[in-house]
């Protein structure tokens, strides 16, 4: 079974990519999606496992290890880029180093790990990304419409879509440090081809931009093993966590800031939104970025207890203020969306850093709820953006009109991303309460968690502007894009009810990841308070709230709608109307801008500093462990 | 009786929650009315009945509804519902950072139904509820975190009744929270959203749309927000409920002097004032109180 989740979506990619005609590689595209999501959910339900290959295998993966970093430094050669090329050859170098320097004689450690944090990464990759995937069908016949000419042909691009979720699969379960790499550097390679997917400069720009800096984290991740595997530690996942080599530890969290897109390594993911939206999606919620935040929460328990938690947790806790606070100045919905995602991975590795019971079960929470509602809202955002032909969301308003179905999922996802009685505001509540020890980590979730609160407002108060309409038509979608709306959508509701019950099931995650280290009792005593809460008055009353809105608005009529005070100036006539009388009597239309608070919170104002902060914090991180 | 008296000890919180449902709105609207009177009376004016608040909403309920849309409603139901939830909530006993949250909720209720209209001063006012949020908001977290520090505990239920008072431990935030009450209320200097003067540079703001049972809806919800503020002032001298009514009722007259003595300022410099000196202080608090217990502030 694992293997087939490695497999499936590679080998589908590739006959996909194979197909001569569009429907054949719909039909491989379909197929490839499915397997993997059935064979995500069946090793769900087998529940945890091992898998050791035999020694031969090492071969093997060292040789898949050099040919991956071939093609990257292939790459480079082309895109004459010699910083990424330096860093593919710094990592062949310390790939080959790695594989002639006498092994310290340690037990032998699973190549592959099933545990329950593997499942629930498994869970989000196999069955969210197989629905993004569903749902680039239809988005990729509408885009090749109007792509540009330097666009890639999109049997490539289903290539790499797919391969990608065979990647991300391997990625969380490898054990062994150097399957982990393999596949670290595969996700690297889908990723900058798929941002790079239509050719224009800007997406070369952005797709080499992400490559090197991934490459810069693949780098460090391979330092990090070399530097295990040098001082006697092994050379697997476990090995190195049950050694507590904390510099080499260091070292792969790095590798998981760039991928999850930390300050300052935040531009790549910012620059990928050029990409086709399901791309966008992908990257965000189910694969790629995930993999860091999964790996800073595997490593977790190892750094339990350590001055580098402690400074893992204020560099997580900063990127989550700090994004948070540049997302108000945006008006592009998939930066907005970006940032909101920098910010909730910024949560998630907050809460590693916190390292309590109560704040790792938040964290994986968080890291499951916003995959099914990020990756719903980029897909809302690319089925608007090609109905309405802007991504700006000043000119969403009136969506709720034009197209009712995706605008009232768009709204789904957006209020489960704040709203009670929603998962993410459950996992922020937990975060919160784990953070209470710690002043500035709680101070810096608070203001984050606030100004979160501005920007999602802003956003949700434009699209639900509508003028009253007696009736309301359903837009037209592609039918893979309406199924894909649809099934997260319904994904998203589902969290939502689940997600007090949902508390207490991670208890056991939480206690298997911590199995190791005998924590105390009492420190188990948070997350079962937590998962005590009473929650059906939250849902009693947001039921009463909406069932008393339904009475209300049951009998609604033309009769009883009036229009928008204008200070008596409205433009008359039989309708009602939204203009006013001007100058000289000539109807104008007010209109008012949200607010992006741009004198404070723009990009150019903020970034730099920001960046200084988040690199002197990761300074400190590498300085407090006596690694500098 | 017996049976009746059981029944109560055995569902106490609950009985507690649908008792507070039906008392809070009624205190909210005797405070709003004496806030009336009192206000009228330093402008020299006689003002109001005490009850006028009730009759002003029996009024609003018997109007034929009239609306913009549908949604703005819905966002006008839920905003009631939640602060209602809040009410429930405190009388249960529950957790307190919970509680805030839904409280922040029903507000993002009422900022989403100004805004779902086609109407920029409704607009215009919901973006600077927003931003009266944005300024308030963190010092109500703090206070919770404060009150966690003293007895280790989110949850309502398990805070004992004795001890020493909050407004001990808690002075700075006290006075911190005083200004968030001012935001709360919409009173001077801060009611840049809506105001209860007659005239303001965005008419009535948020609530302009709003009309008949609908903002009837919105101002039942406001009795409710009021009771829950000057209760959780009152709750600042728990051991002793009478010190505590008269710390209420000092905070109240606060209010009502300094919307007064005060012309309304711009939305961006409340959030300034708001993030400097209540912040300040509520921040030195809550690092005294960590200090105290012995933790780092790393």
């Amino acid at each position: 079974m694992p293997t087939l989740l490695i497999v499936a979506p590679i080998l589908f990619g590739i006959l996909a990519w194979l197909s001569p005609t569009a429907p054949l590689r719909t039909l491989w595209v379909v197929l490839g999606g499915a397997l993997t999501c059935a064979a995500g959910i069946l090793t769900a339900l087998r529940g945890a496992a091992e898998f050791t290959l035999p020694r031969w295998s090492d071969n093997l993966a060292y040789g898949i290890e050099i040919a991956v970093i071939a093609v990257i430094f292939a790459i480079s050669f082309r895109l004459k880029d010699w910083r990424i090329g330096l860093l593919a050859v710094a990592q062949m170098v310390m790939a080959a180093l790695e594989r002639l320097l006498p092994h310290a004689a340690l037990p032998p450690a699973a190549t592959f790990v099933i545990d329950p944090l593997s499942i629930i990464l498994i869970l989000v990759i196999s069955v969210v990304g197989s629905v993004i995937v569903l749902y680039a069908i239809g988005y990729m016949r509408k885009h090749e419409e109007h792509a540009p000419d330097t666009a890639a042909p999109t049997g490539r691009f289903f290539l790499f879509l797919v391969g990608f979720l065979g990647a991300m699969n391997g990625l969380v379960m490898a054990n062994d440090l150097r399957w982990l790499s393999i596949f670290w550097e595969i996700t690297t390679i889908c990723s900058f081809m798929l941002i790079g997917h239509d050719g224009t400069d800007e997406a070369r720009a952005n797709a080499r931009r992400a490559l090197l800096i991934n490459m810069f984290g693949g780098t460090a991740m391979i330092l990090g093993g070399l530097l295990c595997a040098v001082q006697g530690n092994g050379n697997s996942l476990a090995h190195m966590m049950s050694a507590q080599a904390l510099i080499p530890i260091a070292l792969l969290c790095l590798a998981a800031f760039t991928k999850s897109a930390q300050m300052p390594f935040q531009s790549w993911l910012l620059g990928a939104m050029v990409a086709p939206t399901p791309v966008s999606a992908l990257l965000h919620s189910a694969t790629m970025v995930k993999a860091g935040s999964y790996l800073v929460l595997r490593l977790a328990p190892a750094y339990q207890g350590t001055r580098l938690s402690e400074i893992i947790a204020v560099a997580g806790a900063f990127t989550f203020a700090a994004t948070s606070a540049l997302a108000i100045s945006q008006s592009n919905a998939k930066k907005v969306l970006a940032y909101s995602t920098i910010a909730n991975l910024g949560l998630i590795v907050a809460c590693a850093g916190l390292n309590t019971p109560l704040a790792y079960s938040a964290a994986v929470l968080i890291l499951a709820f916003h995959a099914v509602s990020k990756g719903l809202l980029f897909l809302c955002v690319g089925a608007i953006e090609q109905k309405i032909g802007s991504r700006d969301i000043e000119d969403m308003g009136g969506i709720m009109y034009r197209m009712p179905i995706t605008a009232m999922i768009a709204l789904l996802g957006m209020v489960a991303m704040l709203a009670p009685p929603f998962g993410m505001l459950l996992s922020k509540w937990m975060a919160i309460e784990a953070a209470i020890f710690s002043p500035l980590v709680l101070f810096l979730i608070v203001m984050g968690s606030a100004m979160t609160v501005l920007f999602w407002a802003k956003w949700i108060g434009r699209i639900q502007t509508v003028s009253y309409h007696e009736r309301y038509d359903a837009e037209r979608l592609p039918a893979s894009m309406f199924a894909a709306l649809i099934i997260l959508g319904a994904g998203v509701i589902l969290t939502g009810i689940l997600a007090f019950p949902l508390i207490p099931m991670t208890e056991g995650l939480v206690r298997g990841a911590y199995a190791g280290l005998a924590l105390p009792e009492a420190s188990f005593k948070a997350l079962r308070t937590a998962g005590t809460f009473a929650a059906w008055p939250i849902f009693l009353f947001v039921g009463l709230g909406l069932l008393g809105a339904f009475f209300a608005v049951r009998r609604f009529s033309a009769a009883v709608i009036r229009p928008p005070y204008l200070c008596g100036e409205n433009v008359g006539g039989t309708d009602v109307s939204y203009s006013f009388r001007s100058l000289m009597d000539k109807p104008d239309t007010a209109w008012s801008k949200s607010l992006y608070l741009k004198p404070v919170f723009s990009e150019d104002k903020i970034t730099f500093w920001a960046n200084l902060i988040a690199c002197m914090i990761i300074l400190t991180m590498f300085g407090m462990i006596g690694a500098l | 009786m017996e049976a009746l008296l059981a029944f109560v000890v055995a569902w106490k919180p609950y009985v507690l929650a649908a008792a507070a449902l039906v008392v809070a709105p009624v205190i909210g609207a005797l405070l709003m009315g004496l806030d009336r009177i009192l206000t009228a009376r330093i402008q020299g004016r006689v003002g109001p009945p005490l009850l006028q608040p009730f009759y002003d909403i029996v009024k609003l309920l018997g109007k034929a509804p009239i609306a913009l849309n549908r949604v703005q409603v819905v966002y006008a139901c839920l905003h009631l519902a939640l602060m209602m939830l809040v009410v429930v909530l405190l009388a249960m006993g529950q957790d307190l950072m919970m509680i805030l949250f839904v409280h922040a909720f029903s507000n993002i209720a009422l900022i989403l139904g100004g805004m779902s209209v086609r109407s920029p001063y409704s607009r215009i006012g919901s973006q600077r509820q927003i931003m009266q949020m944005l300024a308030y908001e963190p010092i109500l977290v703090l206070m919770v975190v404060g009150i966690y520090l003293i007895f280790g505990t989110f949850q309502i239920s398990r805070i004992p009744a004795g001890g020493v008072p909050l407004l001990v431990q808690l002075p700075l935030v006290f006075l911190a929270f005083q200004m968030v009450i001012s935001i709360k209320l919409q009173k001077s200097p801060f009611d840049v959203s809506t105001s209860h003067h007659a005239h303001q540079e965005i008419v009535k703001g948020i609530t302009i749309e709003y009309s008949g049972p609908y903002l009837a809806v919105i101002e039942i919800t406001h009795l409710y927000e009021t009771c829950v503020l000057f209760t959780v002032v009152a709750l600042f001298w728990a051991p002793n409920p009478l010190v505590g009514l008269l710390l209420a009722a000092l905070s109240f007259l606060f209010q009502i002097v300094l919307d007064n003595a005060c012309a309304r300022l711009t939305t961006m410099w409340m959030l300034r004032y708001m993030w400097t000196l209540p912040m300040v202080l509520a921040v030195s608090n809550i690092a005294w109180l960590y200090l105290r217990n012995g933790a780092s502030l790393g």
